[in-house]
């Protein structure tokens, strides 16, 4: 357990592993069809999107940094997606060049944040409101196609049993186990827990913000190019809802919004946990807009829940000063 | 004689009209400790952070066992063998200990992965090798006490095996400084230099041969400490004399009036049982180790820690001061312990600073009379010793001390007739001391009266009339006038002299 304590115990995703769990169990128990192959595949299929998204989100707010640009970036892969997936690019083609334009766009966040020393929340409202309107030169109106290997590839299940979206929620946390231990990610969480501690210690924060820009970036790049096949066409303003919903994501799973604290983890499960209870009530036949009532109160529960432990924390740490004496001790 | 390691020739460095270091030059032998000594501001800092690769100098030219020596980073002077611990600790608090000890290249295995393992395995041999044992490498660096973070950041400048070692007030908040000595032994013999800062003279002493004083950046002494006395030492520090240091003036308690401050039997988390009466013009001390009760107290007399029972009485009035907005008006001012989060507003100017609590008393129709704020601060800042060019001025480009003097001076403004004042003169230079122990003086001499906790016992000693000794979280004692000693405060704050003086009165 070396790497957990080290990565200081998860207690915020612990929380939203259990929120998801109980909503699951009330979802399979009012909807007979909820454990089929078919209706777990739909579930994870509505989920992947919100939880690539959310894991890049991570990156950048474990050290202490905001980004807006992500719908931006999934705008423009959706376009670039079902403009060129069908024809010059081809499905591999365009993969590329989604994952390509997301980091360009998370290295010029970059380095307007760190080479010019910009907020990041003004800065990435800034690429946010480009890319949207990069997206709209692309494709003007709702259209286009989405290559069939895509459309159906992404979205089926393997031998028909496994979801494909599955492999990929689990080959993105097992990516982020690895990732949380190598030194860039022990560098991430160094940052956002005290930056100056951090370049004292002899850690790049520049280069490290920079890093986590550019991964955001294609991670956002990645979760367009699902959202793709999700749809299977192209819509400029499909990914306009996302932005609150990932930041959700994020909260929801436990990671702290000033930094240092929390995981990929915990953001894919608060993914999970937004699209679950829509999944929830529905089957228990709530009206639509309980949806939004509920995922707010979930959030600010997760909130509450994650933050005890820091409160406690605080108040054990107010101690009075140490003793300083002028003559030597007797 | 020893061969020359360490070689600094003319540093210069300003910050925009602040000059931090002017023309500095000084140099350090092999295995030699030097002390370096100053007020704050003096630019102590600066000099470390140019030393350690954080800042780099305007002017001058640093060398390093004869090579010319300009680290472009902290990574960069460490590679090429100046280490530092820092005074305000360099260590990630969201991190173990482990990890901290091997920021910022953590051990890899054979994949390219960072090993828990191998990292724990390397900071139980480094924390065993500098004495240190105790220390578990897996917890976490900000759920440790800060004696312990101190300690740590000293073992990772020590492990980095470098040949300029610079120390930053390193016992800050150490509890055993003996461990420290005798390390510092241990790498002087392995020929090891190091450059000591401190404002403890008790420690020069013990430690170094010679010392640096800086005064406004420049060097103004370079001397074997042997050779002077600590007023000398002072005097270069402060460019007048320390001796008024601690003028003996009569007391000025009435112990026959009603009490200012009356607490009667305070409980609360922290507090057990505390009951004491603050006369008008008395100097009422508050001694104890770190964490006895000393916070929660100061803390409940304006109603920021909840209390469970007991009574408070301002000027024979029982009061509940549920907030320190009440106490405020009652006449009960808390000058708190931290200034940079709870005393000062870091992005307003001096004069603001002081006037915050008064401002509706300035803006007629709810507009700020610039003229009228300004007559209203300038009759309490000659009381503090603040000069007046400093009013328009950030509050954030004054030194430590100066900032001290404006958060006192807004206790001041208000009209205050009882100041909590904790812990006071830290991190506040010898000069901005004296400043505060004369303010203490009138403001008693005129009959306000004060509550005063210092974790520097000679302060107790020598300005309280009486001083509360905390053990325990409750009054282990109370010492007064002539039986006031720090021999008998502390042993009466370790619990030893528990029983022996339930109040005033013999010699211990």
């Amino acid at each position: 357990m070396s790497l957990a304590t080290r990565l200081r115990p998860a207690r915020g995703a612990a929380i939203a592993v259990l929120i998801y769990l109980v909503m699951y169990l009330v979802y399979a128990i009012s909807e007979a069809s909820a454990t089929s192959v078919f209706a777990i595949t739909n579930l994870l299929d509505n989920t992947i999107v919100l939880a690539i998204a959310a894991a890049g989100l991570t990156l950048v707010v474990l050290t202490g940094e905001f980004d807006l640009s992500g719908i931006g970036v999934i705008a423009i892969a959706n376009v670039v997606v079902a403009t060129t997936s069908v024809g010059i690019l081809g499905w591999f083609g365009a993969l590329v060049a989604v994952v390509l334009i997301g980091a360009a766009v998370g290295l010029i966040n970059g380095w307007l944040v760190v080479g010019l020393g910009l907020q990041s929340l003004a800065v990435t409202i800034g690429t946010m409101i480009a890319c949207e309107g990069v997206a709209l030169v692309i494709l003007a109106a709702p259209g286009g196609e989405v290559s069939d290997t895509v459309a159906n590839g992404l979205t089926g299940d393997i031998a028909d049993v496994v979801p494909v979206a599955a492999v990929i929620i689990v080959g993105v946390l097992m990516l982020w186990f690895v990732f949380a231990r190598t030194r860039l990610g022990i560098a991430i969480y160094a940052v956002g827990s005290d930056e100056n501690a951090a370049g004292l210690s002899g850690l790049n924060v520049r280069r490290t913000k920079l890093l986590t820009f550019v991964l955001a970036g294609a991670a956002y790049g990645c979760a367009g190019y699902l959202l793709s096949a999700q749809t299977g066409s192209g819509d400029p303003r499909a990914s306009n809802t996302f932005l609150l919903f990932m930041y959700a994501a994020v909260a929801i799973g436990g990671t702290s919004l000033a930094g240092g604290r929390g995981g990929v983890f915990g953001s894919v499960v608060g993914a999970g946990i937004l699209t679950v209870m829509q999944k929830m009530l529905f089957a228990l036949g709530a009206a639509s807009f309980y949806t939004s009532v509920f995922s707010g109160i979930i959030m600010l529960v997760a909130l509450f829940v994650g933050n005890l432990s820091v409160l406690r924390l605080r108040r054990r740490r107010r101690g009075g000063a140490e003793w300083q004496s002028a003559t030597p001790r007797p | 004689m020893r061969p020359l390691v360490l070689q600094v020739d003319d540093l210069a460095k300003r910050y925009g009209a602040t000059i931090a270091l002017e023309d500095v030059s000084f140099a350090l032998n092999a295995g030699e400790v030097c002390g370096l000594l100053g007020e704050n501001g003096a630019g102590k800092s600066t000099l470390v952070k140019a030393l350690s690769g954080v800042v780099s100098p305007d002017r001058g030219e640093i060398r390093l066992k004869g090579d010319r020596f300009r680290p472009t980073s902290i990574v960069d002077a460490n590679r090429l063998g100046v280490s530092t611990a820092f005074q305000e600790l360099s260590l990630v608090p969201s991190l173990s200990v482990a990890t901290n000890l091997a920021l910022p290249d953590a051990p890899k295995n054979a994949i390219g992965l960072v090993s828990g393992r191998e990292l724990r395995r390397r900071a139980e041999a480094t924390l065993a090798d500098w004495g240190a044992a105790d220390i578990r490498p897996s917890d976490i660096v900000d759920s440790l006490p800060l004696g312990v973070r101190q300690r740590v950041e000293i073992i990772r400048a020590l492990a980095r095996n470098p040949s300029v070692l610079l120390l930053d007030e390193p016992t800050s908040a150490l509890s055993d400084r003996e461990w420290l000595f005798g390390l510092i032994d241990r790498v002087l013999k392995e020929g090891v230099s190091i450059l000591y800062i401190t404002h403890k003279l008790d420690e020069i002493r013990r430690l170094c041969r010679r010392c640096i004083i800086l005064r406004n950046g420049q060097k103004v002494l370079d001397q074997a400490v042997s050779e002077m006395s600590n007023d000398d030492i002072f005097r270069s520090m402060a460019g007048r004399s320390a001796v008024e240091q601690f003028i003996a003036a009569p007391s000025a308690a009435r112990p026959q009036d009603v009490p200012a401050l009356e607490a009667s039997h305070l409980t609360g988390e922290g507090i057990e049982d505390v009951s004491f009466a603050l006369q008008p013009g008395e100097i009422l001390g508050v001694a104890g180790l770190e964490g006895h009760g000393q916070g929660p107290l100061f803390r409940a007399l304006v109603g920021l820690h909840p209390l469970r029972g007991g009574r408070i009485a301002v000027a024979g009035t029982a009061r509940g001061l549920h907030s320190p907005r009440v106490a405020r008006a009652a006449g009960v001012v808390l000058v708190p312990e931290e200034r940079k989060t709870e005393g000062i507003f870091k992005d307003l100017s001096t004069i603001a600073n002081i006037s915050v609590p008064v401002i509706r008393r300035v803006s007629p129709l709810h507009f700020l009379n610039k003229q009228r704020e300004r007559q209203l601060v300038e009759q309490v800042i000659p009381d503090v010793d603040l000069p007046e060019h400093f009013l328009p001025l950030p509050i954030t480009d004054l030194s430590g001390g100066s900032q001290q003097k404006a958060v006192l001076a807004r206790a001041l403004v208000v009209g205050a007739r009882c100041l909590l004042l904790f812990d006071p003169t830290r991190g506040v230079d010898v000069g901005a001391k004296q400043s505060i122990y004369r303010m203490m003086r009138a403001f008693v001499h005129d009959g306000g009266a004060i509550l005063f906790y210092s974790t520097e016992l000679d302060e107790l000693v020598h300005l309280c009339d009486r001083c509360l000794v905390l053990y325990r979280n409750h009054i282990a004692g109370e010492v007064s006038g002539g039986a006031l000693s720090q021999e008998l405060v502390l042993s009466l704050a370790s619990g030893q002299a528990a029983q022996a003086q339930p109040i005033a009165g013999g010699s211990p």
